[in-house]
């Protein structure tokens, strides 16, 4: 399918739709956010096959659990992407996860991701995606712990070393970088 | 003032967007977010920072992730469902219509054959009604002229028959016309005055004349009717009535006949 057919909405529309239980709204949703959403997923859980049974997960919780989502308290995507997340980290804490998945380089295996997946990046972002990539590499690592790992800024701090105010700082850093990027 | 811009500068807007803070925490963020809308400006924008750094890191699933997803969920409008029975159904009836219309094509060929046949049988009962019409008329004029000449004949032989009762009068050619003779049958009892036309010796008169009867009562003379001599003149032809006569003369008059005789035209005469 060319992005030329996919389905687009306005968020407030995507999320009538979802609330009505309408196909379109699933279809909408889907072919906004799949691709975003799996590529948080595929870079906390590594695995392919995982990572498509996850994001249809993500899309099942997301459709059923729509009653719980408050448009007041933020953003469609950041309430999907958290969904996404916690999905993936449970999966990826899992026993019989742990036992089956190859015991991978978290830092390589990010970058081989990328390597990998260049393809299919949105070539209107792809000049975005170097800039994105020259950002300030300590406050990048920290960003990329939470937002695409899964870590709490907790975890991030005991496994970078570094104290969690100094986390927390970093997160803001790369945060207001990319508002200076994007904006 | 300060106070929010040091609860921005804390980060914890950042890690309430991250998912990163705990249930308590995150109800006092979004309490503070909605009491300061400059707090939920900055939310949005942060938001909206991490969506696109998402979208900047996004990977495509394999295609046919899509329809797996989308038939897991349950949708209450049921155009799923709809849509497969549609599929079936326009399947089948892609089929229906496809026969439908070979049927329908069929079906029209066969009802033009029909219609022309049926028009040229039309046609020819058409025909064949006019040309028994036109028999019909044939044998009707047939009918009727030799209903006539029977009735001429039967006059004429009436006359012969009855030739006490008719008086045969012989009128002759006059100067005008030597060779001119005819007969006139006269039955005063019944006041009848008959032409003989198959014994009239006369010239053919033309489209402007006509030969008039008169009948002499008494030396005047009496208009008795108008006729004409033609090649297939027949029959007795009946004239006006009279009672008494002395005389018969004809005399050729101006087409429709004259109130009174052109003596210089006097064609035959004769005396009773």
């Amino acid at each position: 399918m060319s992005k030329n057919n996919k389905i687009s909405l306005p968020e407030a529309e995507i999320i009538k739709a979802i609330r009505n239980r309408e196909r379109i709204g699933a279809e909408a949703l889907y072919d906004m956010y799949s691709s975003s959403l799996y590529g948080i997923i595929y870079r906390i859980i590594q695995d392919e096959e995982s990572g498509q049974d996850l994001l249809q997960e993500t899309f099942v919780k997301i459709w059923n659990s729509i009653d719980s989502y408050d448009e007041t308290k933020g953003r469609l995507f950041t309430w999907m992407v958290n969904i996404a997340r916690n999905l993936s980290i449970d999966k990826l804490r899992s026993k019989d996860f742990r036992n089956s998945s190859k015991n991978r380089d978290i830092e390589n295996s990010v970058n081989l991701i990328d390597d990998q997946r260049n393809t299919s990046l949105n070539t209107e972002t792809l000049g975005v995606k170097e800039m994105v990539d020259n950002l300030k590499p300590d406050a990048k690592a920290v960003l990329d712990l939470v937002y695409f790992k899964g870590y709490t800024h907790a975890e991030a701090s005991e496994e970078l070393g570094i104290p969690l105010g100094t986390v927390k700082t970093r997160i803001r850093i790369a945060i207001q970088s990319l508002r200076k990027l994007f904006n | 003032m300060e106070d929010l811009k040091a609860y921005i500068e804390s980060g914890v807007l950042e890690l309430y967007v991250l998912g990163d803070l705990s249930s308590d925490e995150r109800h006092e963020v979004e309490l503070m977010v909605g009491k300061h809308p400059e707090l939920q400006h900055e939310l949005l924008v942060i938001e909206k920072s991490m969506q696109r750094y998402a979208e900047n890191y996004a990977v495509e699933p394999k295609a046919d992730l899509r329809n797996k997803v989308l038939d897991a969920l349950d949708y209450r409008d049921e155009v799923p469902v709809k849509s497969l029975h549609a599929d079936n159904e326009s399947v089948g009836s892609g089929n229906f219509y496809k026969y439908a219309f070979a049927a329908s094509i069929a079906l029209l060929m066969v009802s033009v054959a029909a219609l022309i046949s049926l028009n040229n049988q039309l046609k020819e009962s058409h025909q064949r009604i006019a040309s028994l019409e036109n028999s019909n008329q044939k044998f009707s004029n047939r009918v009727n002229y030799i209903n006539k000449q029977l009735s001429n004949t039967q006059q004429t032989l009436e006359v012969y028959k009855n030739s006490k009762d008719y008086q045969l009068v012989e009128l002759v050619g006059l100067p005008k016309a030597p060779e001119a003779k005819m007969v006139v049958a006269f039955n005063a009892a019944k006041e009848e005055v008959m032409i003989d036309l198959a014994s009239l010796e006369m010239p053919q008169n033309d489209d402007q004349h006509q030969y008039q009867l008169w009948a002499l009562v008494d030396g005047k003379p009496v208009d008795l009717g108008v006729f004409d001599k033609k090649a297939d003149s027949t029959g007795m032809i009946k004239m006006k009535p009279i009672k008494n006569a002395q005389a018969f003369a004809v005399t050729l008059e101006p087409k429709g006949g004259s109130a009174s005789p052109t003596l210089n035209q006097m064609m035959v005469m004769g005396n009773i």
